[in-house]
């Protein structure tokens, strides 16, 4: 036997031997056979290992290792035989001091004996010659581009700076259909993952990694950043006013986030800049949703009308995500940013005034979106430009038609805008919420401007009405 | 804002709008708020003076006066009568930081045109995007002592 007083014994394994009463000697013996210090100190853990045992294991490793005969107990010979396992087999792996228990139980779990040949293999060469022998390693020669070594800028280590040499490559079609990342080596035989959006004109915008670390960066919290203490008791008209513009935001809101959540996992991995902006661009929703419910039930109101809703529908029911992407960011947000400024125009607190602030700046990286990619689109798709018009000639349609329709929300920015419901103030609202209409039109036709559409002679005939350049705004 | 600075400058000039970024660049408020890539213009019509100020990721990183042309060849730039640029200035002293009458997007709304204006509709919704850097860098004003042109 060789000497095994020179072996070290971690401290928990010698203090779990010593609960057992098992002498340190054996457990040295054990080391020495080579088996693992965690894998002794599993062993003596268990409820049924004791002195007795213990000794039997090592002593009979030990005269297995010396050249012993190995003896296959009946029982487990049996059970091999039954399920096509070897006899040789089954000694290797008593060999590497495995039980006879465990082994039986294994093979009547259904192993067969292939599997289990590489496992017990793969063990023996680890004992002959350490576990890094048994590494297999050839996928350390993958032939992607190695070497690479992106430094921090100014704004960190952002996304968009990972874009170097081959990396930088963003086919115009990416070829693949699983969730394999870019740059990556691809798998063959690795099952689709059903993504219908493949070419990059159906998905990119160019600022699309930028807007995913600004929304990173910019993060603010609906909790704790708005001075919730501001808020103070309004005239119940105001209150309630205001309660039916929160309450049709977070239905925007939740919109957004459901028409986001449809269309990511159509799209391809190839452009992942698009799908980790668009990640954001969800939980931006989510957080006005969140923000605007706490004020609606933070200062006595609730909530308050649902929308009609033919418009949520409209974008629900887009087809493609360039028609969902230029009707929901650009059309529908150019709405909600009117509503989020005159939201803060006409605060009563810091509170309320914050919250509009934070919100629009979420909201506005949706439209740089939308702008950004509808831009892209149009350079790669000449022929498409009308189409575009077609899913807008609809959408404004349908955005009209829930207008008229939405009598709450109207009245409760009339309201807002002239500070109650008396006489005056409701002729005064009704002013102010011409003006608004006139900005938000304004803005969303330069927008649409920038990206390469001219709408001033096709905008459907409710909002055309609002197309010239802005009245002063009254007192 | 409680940080006490004895500052005192011209508005407009190179070295107000300087005195202010110095102030932003090594402030933790401004910090958190998250990066800001913009390049801004000041117009002053009935000063016929114009600056340019470029937002980088944590800073100022540039100020200069400029030509009417180069401070329109921005994302957007910020213009008024300066009457109104002194009320503003004036209140957000007063108070410590702009009151709810004197907020970029209250203002902006007021005019007709915009407060902030630009000639490329993308490019003014960096007015938006970076709304609280921009409300936070006027309300710094209020911790020097601005005397005006």
């Amino acid at each position: 036997m060789a000497d095994t007083t020179s072996l070290e014994i971690p401290a928990d394994l010698a203090l779990v031997a010593e609960e057992k009463g098992i002498s340190l000697d054996v457990v040295r013996r054990a080391l020495a056979l080579g088996f693992p210090a965690d894998a002794i100190k599993g062993q003596l853990s268990l409820p049924d290992a004791t002195a007795e045992a213990a000794e039997a294991f090592v002593a009979e490793q030990e005269r297995i290792r010396a050249g012993g005969e190995i003896t296959v107990p009946q029982e487990l010979k049996a059970v091999a035989d039954e399920h096509g396992w070897p006899e040789a087999l089954v000694k290797r792996a008593l060999a590497l001091g495995a039980a006879a228990d465990f082994i039986g139980n294994q093979i009547k779990a259904g192993i067969p004996p292939d599997i289990a040949e590489r496992f017990i293999a793969q063990q023996e060469a680890a004992r002959e010659g350490g576990m890094a022998s048994t590494l297999d390693l050839s996928w350390m020669k993958v032939p992607t581009e190695w070497g690479i070594r992106v430094r921090p800028g100014k704004k960190g280590l952002t996304v968009g700076m990972l874009n170097v040499s081959t990396y930088a490559d963003i086919p115009d079609i990416w070829p693949y259909q699983t969730e394999m990342p870019r740059g990556a080596y691809p798998l063959a035989g690795v099952p689709a993952m059903g993504y219908t959006i493949y070419e990059k004109a159906e998905l990119w915008a160019d600022n699309a990694a930028d807007l995913y670390e600004e929304a990173i960066q910019r993060r603010w919290r609906p909790s704790t950043d708005i001075h919730w203490e501001t808020l103070e008791e309004l005239p119940d008209e105001v209150e309630r006013a205001m309660c039916q513009l929160c309450t049709h935001i977070c239905e925007r809101a939740l919109l957004s986030g459901d028409v986001i959540g449809r269309w990511l996992p159509e799209m391809s991995y190839g452009y992942h800049e698009v799908k980790l902006y668009l990640s954001t661009a969800a939980y931006d929703a989510a957080q006005h949703f969140d923000v605007f419910r706490k004020r609606a039930m933070s200062n006595g109101g609730g909530m308050g009308m649902q929308s009609p809703g033919y418009f949520h529908r409209g974008i629900i029911d887009t087809r493609a995500w360039t028609e969902a992407s230029i009707v929901l960011h650009i059309l529908s947000n150019s709405f909600l940013m009117g509503l989020f400024q005159l939201g803060e125009y006409v605060a009563h607190n810091e509170a309320e005034s914050n919250i509009f602030r934070f919100s629009m700046q979420g909201l506005a990286r949706q439209l740089a979106y939308g702008t950004g990619h509808l831009k892209y689109f149009l350079s790669k798709k000449l022929d498409r430009r009308g189409e575009i018009h077609a899913y807008l000639n609809k959408a404004e349609a349908v955005f009209a038609f829930e207008e008229e329709r939405d009598v709450p929300l109207r009245e409760a920015l009339i309201i807002l805008l002239g500070g109650g419901k008396g006489n005056d103030e409701v002729v005064d609202g009704v002013r102010k919420l011409e003006y608004f209409r006139r900005r938000w039109v304004r803005d969303y036709l330069a927008r649409l401007s920038a990206a390469g559409i001219d709408r001033r002679e096709k905008l459907h005939p409710y909002l055309r009405q609002f197309a010239a350049e802005p009245a002063p705004v009254p007192a | 804002m409680t940080q006490e600075i004895r500052t005192k400058a011209t508005f407009p000039s190179v070295e107000w709008f300087k005195a202010i970024g110095e102030i932003v660049n090594g402030d933790d408020g401004y910090n958190r708020i998250g990066t800001c890539d913009a390049t801004v213009g000041f117009k002053f019509p009935d000063l016929q003076k114009n600056f340019r100020l470029t937002f980088e990721a944590f800073e100022v990183a540039d100020v200069r006066e400029v030509s009417e042309v180069e401070a329109e060849s921005t994302d957007f730039w910020l213009e008024m009568p300066f009457e109104r640029w002194k009320e503003m200035l004036e209140n957000i002293k007063a108070n410590g930081k702009a009151d709810l009458h004197h907020t970029l997007n209250t203002i902006d709304i007021e005019i007709p045109e915009g407060f902030a204006r630009s000639n490329d509709g993308y490019r003014r919704d960096a007015f938006y995007r970076f709304n609280q850097t921009f409300q936070y860098f006027f309300d710094v004003t209020a911790r020097i002592d601005t005397e005006f042109a």
